[in-house]
């Protein structure tokens, strides 16, 4: 036991310091290059970039054990096998905005043809589905519904039969049968499947997304209920079969996820940038000064955040999968044109505004900037 | 086929109308039923059922759909109302039970008023119709006209503030895995699918990060940003950006960039112009002389360029991109109206948002919608066969919180434009 310990131990110590490596040669980059046209921006980079080579490595890498446990894996990736437990967390982390990383995690990173965590036929099925479940006021769909809705006239049936059976399994649907001895129009024996959530879930999604009528026994789905609902269902697939990679994809799922978090962290971690009164940025329409900042773009260069990009994934894919999900993280050609991909997601809010980047203050990223700020102000206070 | 490209405007506005025309009647006689009846009478349900059983009988329609539909129809009627009766009857009183549902009918034969009389089969009066007007209220926003695409895009970007997620949404088909990036029709425009989308966005990062500078061929001592093709492509694997990468000549066209040298991809002269004049570009003297022109561009830059391409060019869009523009016109408008005139409390709204009526529908509103005096699309590219209306199905469920927004803001320009201006009046 404890020389399990201090293997882990020691893994995550060689993590930490890989990270310290690529903070020195990111800051060694920006000291020769600056692409920044904010006077100071520069600065303020190089400044936070040591820092957090002064603070990250203390206690263990305390703050990236709070940034990741407590927050990044409460919002989009719960810890634990209970899938309900799992859905309820991701769903309560709903923002508009964190919808759009909800999104991305879904379908916004480069991954091979085969090997998507949701296929091109499954995301228009989600949307479906929010139709299907939408058009009854039970909460349930029957298959011959599905069939109906879904159907193909110049396909065999059995293709959207395959269709809801991955849904069903997707999901942990639930299903009843109803037997009509005699149906009305062909006076057949006929057997309907009605399928519905799990009561777990049915209980999570009440008030907010289904409104339930106990007098009339209805179970309407109220506005809020939309795609991302299935979407954060698919997350918390995937988060509670974490250690089945062949259930969620495989390795490109481990480096997109983890890839996806690692951006988040670094978004999180970059400093806000003051700009002057006159900047033409200030009287953009789009800018709203109340829930966006600059941030120094000069990270999202590729010799810059390759070097802080790498250790930061294998961080990530430690702390959500241990060594299972860290050995999918390898140096290959591969892997390194996932991750290059990545600095350019996350486009709704990790904007573009007149040629400076601007980040929108979602609560994941307000939430990750404070541990590291307490740190730092704890030390001060020290 | 044949048949398809004959339909006219005549052809196409009965067959909206007729659905409409067969709701109508029967919210009407309901609400005259219901004004009658003594409001004791509502506390037991049953009475509505036989009320509902003998309206049955009355009605006798040989097209069998359409007396499928009006059965269907009112049965969902009286079903809503014994619901919204055995819910309140013991908390207000059956009066007020009696008044709210003669209101909700009567709001909702507003609606069905509204809809029937969209347009006219003669189009007179036509600046009056409210087709007409919700029509070019939506695409001032969404996609305007204009000579040129200058004046476009800046009417696009007049309007990005507030809605450029809507503004994106109408680019991106759901069915984008139906399309070609390059037609053996050169002049094609195809939607945005999701993985075109993300290469505009590397596109815009590359300029905005650490751009290449070089001569503008059109000016002398001018050099303009330009960025290796081959990094937009770069950290694509398994061949998944294959097609887009053959079809990057195409790609830059509609976001308004050009090929330089085979290697580059530089914004086109007609688009620095158009770059300059929204601060999306800066100059720049330098030492020897040489005016650079700097990229500061923003998430809108290239994409409202794609959709003012496809406006300026909408003759030539693909069958994906009419079907989806139209689609989402015609569903801003059709719950636009009903946000004017139904309350949210409406016990009825739930039949006007039921896919059986919305498939009935919104298929001939998007045709109408493509004729010359509104869009201007072409209609005989609207699909049509029951298989495809399913698809009304996959474009409901995904909606965004943005068209949202803009349905509520069609029902107050619906209720300024068409209701106050009548009362002042």
């Amino acid at each position: 036991m404890i020389k399990l310990e201090n293997k882990q131990n020691s893994t995550w110590n060689k993590l930490l310091r890989e990270f310290i490596r690529g903070l020195d040669h990111a800051i060694q980059y920006l000291e020769e290059r600056d692409v920044e046209r904010i006077p100071g921006a520069r600065e303020a980079l190089i400044r936070r970039l040591e820092n957090m080579r002064t603070h990250f490595p203390k206690n263990s890498g305390e703050i990236f054990i709070k940034a990741i446990n407590d927050k990044i894996q409460n919002a989009f990736f719960p810890n634990t096998k209970n899938f309900a437990e799992a859905f309820e967390k991701i769903l309560k982390s709903r923002t508009h905005e964190q919808d759009f990383i909800i999104n991305e995690l879904i379908n916004g990173f480069v991954s091979s043809k085969a090997k998507s965590i949701a296929s091109d036929t499954q995301v228009p099925i989600i949307d479906r589905m929010v139709e299907a479940f939408s058009s009854r006021n039970d909460f349930h769909i029957v298959d011959h519904q599905f069939y109906a809705m879904f159907g193909d006239p110049n396909k065999p049936r059995k293709y959207v039969k395959k269709k809801l059976e991955e849904l069903v399994s997707l999901f942990g649907l639930v299903s009843k049968e109803l037997v009509v001895e005699k149906d009305k129009r062909r006076s057949e024996r006929k057997v309907y499947t009605f399928y519905t959530f799990p009561d777990a879930i049915l209980t999570i999604l009440e008030e907010k997304y289904i409104i339930i009528d106990e007098e009339l026994g209805y179970a309407y789905v109220s506005e809020e209920f939309d795609r991302n609902v299935f979407i954060c269902m698919f997350l918390a697939n995937i988060a509670v079969n974490r250690d089945n990679l062949e259930e969620i994809g495989g390795e490109y799922t481990v480096n997109g996820i983890s890839a996806i978090f690692a951006l988040i962290l670094l978004l999180s971690f970059m400093p806000k940038i003051s700009v002057d009164e006159d900047n033409p940025i200030l009287r953009d329409p789009s800018f709203d000064e109340s829930n966006m900042s600059v941030i120094p773009k000069s990270w999202m260069m590729k010799q810059v955040l390759d070097k802080l990009f790498e250790p930061l994934i294998k961080i990530i894919a430690y702390r959500l999968g241990g060594g299972l999900w860290l050995s999918n993280i390898v140096d290959s050609e591969i892997n390194k044109k996932i991750h290059n991909q990545i600095r350019f997601l996350l486009k709704d809010v990790n904007r573009w505004i007149l040629g400076e980047l601007v980040r929108v203050e979602v609560p994941i990223f307000v939430e990750i900037s404070n541990i590291f700020q307490e740190i730092i102000i704890g030390t001060e206070t020290e | 086929m044949l048949k398809l490209k004959l339909e006219k405007w005549t052809d196409i506005l009965p067959r909206y109308q007729t659905f409409i025309s067969h709701m109508k009647p029967i919210l009407r006689e309901t609400r005259r039923i219901i004004e009658d009846l003594d409001a004791d009478l509502l506390y037991d349900t049953e009475v509505l059922d036989k009320i509902r059983e003998e309206e049955e009988r009355r009605n006798v329609r040989k097209v069998r759909a359409l007396s499928e539909f009006s059965a269907m129809y009112r049965s969902n009627v009286y079903e809503l109302m014994k619901d919204f009766i055995i819910k309140y009857r013991d908390r207000i009183s059956l009066i007020d039970i009696k008044d709210y549902i003669i209101d909700f009918l009567q709001e909702s034969v507003e609606a069905l008023t509204i809809l029937r009389n969209i347009t006219n089969p003669d189009q007179k009066n036509l600046k009056n119709t409210y087709l007409y007007n919700l029509v070019k209220f939506l695409e001032k926003i969404l996609f305007p006209k204009g000579n040129n695409i200058k004046v476009i895009y800046e009417k696009l970007l007049e309007h990005a503030p507030e809605y450029y997620e809507s503004q994106r949404h109408i680019l991106k088909t759901h069915t984008h895995y139906r399309e070609d990036l390059e037609h053996s029709d050169f002049f094609t425009i195809p939607g945005i699918s999701p993985k075109v989308y993300q290469i505009i966005n590397n596109i815009t990062s590359f300029f905005n990060l650490d751009p290449n500078y070089g001569p503008f061929p059109e000016n002398d001592n001018h050099e303009i940003p330009m960025i290796l093709k081959d990094d937009v492509f770069l950290p694509y694997i398994d061949s998944i950006a294959n097609a887009e990468e053959e079809a990057i000549k195409s790609i830059a066209e509609r976001t308004g960039l050009r090929v330089i040298d085979g290697i580059f991809l530089a914004p086109k002269k007609g688009f620095i112009d158009l770059l300059l004049d929204n601060n999306y570009l800066r100059t720049k003297k330098q030492s020897d002389g040489i005016i650079r022109y700097i990229p500061q561009f923003s998430n809108e830059t290239l994409i409202l360029y794609y959709l003012a391409f496809a406006s300026r060019r909408r003759g030539f869009l693909s069958k994906e991109l009419i079907n989806w523009i139209s689609i989402n016109f015609a569903f801003l408008i059709y719950m636009g109206i009903l946000k004017w005139k139904l309350t949210d409390e409406n016990i009825f709204y739930s039949i006007f948002k039921d896919l059986q009526t919305n498939e009935k529908v919104l298929p001939y509103l998007m045709k109408l919608i493509c004729f010359p005096n509104y869009l201007g699309l072409d209609k005989t590219k609207i699909r049509d066969s029951p298989q495809y209306r399913k698809e009304i199905f996959n474009f409901i469920g995904a909606q965004i919180d943005n068209i949202q927004n803009l349905i509520e803001n069609v029902g107050q320009f619906c209720y300024k434009k068409f209701e106050k201006e009548k009362n002042n009046n």
